[in-house]
């Protein structure tokens, strides 16, 4: 730690209420006044810089996230610039393309906010509840694995197969949830899928 | 011309991670002669331009004695191992504030200032430091080494200052940069010494590092962004800074840990920042920062009392 607290208790301790500035004591006082003056109108505005992860891929690249506003101030925070983290292990500071446009990532209008559901023969994608949404795949799921299941193959082997039906899942997870993702689509006998786990 | 030892263009590691230095030791003839041209650059216009002249004026004879100077010896082995096993700075300050050759260097340094223009509390303090005895001089040396700034005699104390840094910065320069270890958060590793601000650099090989920047042998080491380098606290670390500016260079790191703030340069948007010039320059922002619940925790000899 440093030593600024006992260094202020001298100062304290050594002078009474004197100009004790470096520049009102060496004579300076006017630039000072100048720069009091320039300054009175002026307001501070609070910033932010965050560590976070990058979501893209499984490499987890440590970033730097810079907002306008303070949260914990009771501010709305508006991210405004990201960057890679230098003090991070992974990545030292470097991003990928990708990485590199998180902003206009997080940032975009046509960002994904709630399920959309583009409707058989439908030309758009219209908001969905979790709860239908989660109905109408476990539905669909199950129909199809119904229908395509292989309980063996050719020669007879028993197989746990369901070709028909594929899975891709996201980068932004743990260990422990890219392993449940996996034992979820394998114990299903999902064959055509991709997630984190592979990587 | 590089400010710092042992930074060198290295064209093979483009596109290769490295990991940035710990710590640089200073060049001093250069670095006082970059801080000086900064504080010429920044004077035209500037509300402080007098004081920002006058400082050039001491870093320019900084400069001017950090290169007519004979190199110094380093610290003998012994102590730099001892320093090493027990996790204390390799520079001794208290030793140091005894050794001759720094009264002898500040007495150089006083005479090289003789001739600089000065308003009259300043040219009175350099005349009473030039009249002092030895023992006067040593014991505000030795105040000077220790960060305590007496109010009543600040102006000699800020002049002697200058004077530490030319030799403290000499002493770091004898030092071999890569056997210095961390000691605790915001503490120089070369002579335990607070920190004047710290600076985003852009260099290639530290692209995006945090470096502090000693107050007094102007050492610079790597520190962890996002964290207080009062207390090294990594929660409830904000920024502060002027209304208004999309992208600002010159922030104030605020800790809600220990309620204290370090301005914080980011030179990787302004390459042209340099710590202690900015840091002076930048004296709205500690104005500004006053009546916040924040204390200022950085140290500048050249602004004290914000």
């Amino acid at each position: 730690m440093n030593m600024e607290l006992s260094r202020r208790g001298f100062m304290k301790a050594a002078g009474a209420g004197v100009a004790a500035t470096s520049l009102g004591a060496m004579g300076f006082g006017g630039a000072e006044a100048a720069v009091i003056a320039h300054v009175r109108p002026m307001k501070l505005a609070s910033t932010t810089e965050t560590r976070n992860t990058c979501t893209y891929c499984s490499v987890a690249c440590g970033i730097i996230m810079y907002s306008k506003g303070d949260v914990r101030k009771g501010e709305r925070a508006e991210l405004v610039h990201v960057e890679g983290d230098a003090d991070h292990p992974t990545n030292l500071g470097t991003l990928c393309p990708k990485g590199a446009a998180l902003k206009d990532f997080v940032r975009a209008e046509t960002r994904l906010r709630q399920p959309m559901h583009r409707r058989p023969g439908s030309d758009r994608f219209e908001p969905i509840s979790w709860d239908a949404a989660l109905d109408r795949i476990a539905r669909l799921m199950k129909d199809d694995r119904d229908a395509n299941f292989l309980a063996s193959n050719a020669d007879g082997v028993p197989v746990n197969r369901w070709a028909t039906t594929g899975m891709l899942a996201a980068s932004a997870t743990t260990n422990e949830t890219a392993w449940a993702t996996f034992k979820v689509a394998k114990t299903l006998g999902i064959v055509g899928f991709d997630n984190q786990a592979r990587v | 011309m590089s400010a710092f030892q042992g930074i060198q263009p290295d064209p093979s590691m483009i596109g290769r991670l490295v990991k940035p230095a710990f710590c640089l030791v200073p060049d001093p003839a250069p670095l006082f002669a970059a801080r000086a041209a900064r504080f010429r650059a920044l004077a035209p216009g500037h509300d402080l331009a007098p004081y920002l002249s006058f400082l050039a004026g001491l870093c320019e004879a900084q400069a001017a004695l950090a290169a007519a100077l004979p190199p110094l010896a380093p610290p003998p082995a012994g102590q730099l191992q001892r320093a090493r096993d027990n996790t204390m700075p390799p520079l001794d300050r208290a030793g140091i504030a005894e050794d001759p050759v720094l009264a002898e260097t500040a007495r150089r340094f006083l005479d090289a200032i003789g001739d600089l223009d000065m308003p009259a509390p300043a040219a009175a303090a350099l005349d009473d430091l030039r009249r002092s005895d030895g023992a006067e001089l040593k014991r505000m040396l030795a105040n000077v080494l220790a960060d305590a700034m007496p109010a009543e005699t600040l102006p000699q104390h800020l002049f002697l200052a200058a004077a530490v840094q030319l030799h403290m910065a000499r002493a770091a320069a004898t030092l071999d940069a890569k056997a210095l270890l961390p000691l605790a958060p915001g503490v120089c590793p070369v002579c335990g010494g607070p920190p004047v601000a710290s600076m985003v650099v852009g260099r290639q090989g530290a692209e995006g590092a945090r470096y502090a920047a000693c107050a007094c042998c102007n050492s610079q080491w790597n520190e962890v962004r996002i964290k207080c380098l009062a207390c090294g606290s990594t929660k409830g670390v904000g920024y502060q800074s002027p209304e208004g500016e999309e992208m600002p260079v010159v922030k104030a790191e605020c800790c809600d840990s220990c309620q204290s703030w370090v301005k914080i340069f980011y030179q990787d948007k302004n390459p042209s920042l340099e710590t202690v010039a900015d840091d002076v320059a930048s004296l709205g922002l500690d104005l500004m920062m006053q009546p916040t619940k924040y204390r200022r925790a950085g140290f500048d000899p050249f602004l004290v009392g914000y």
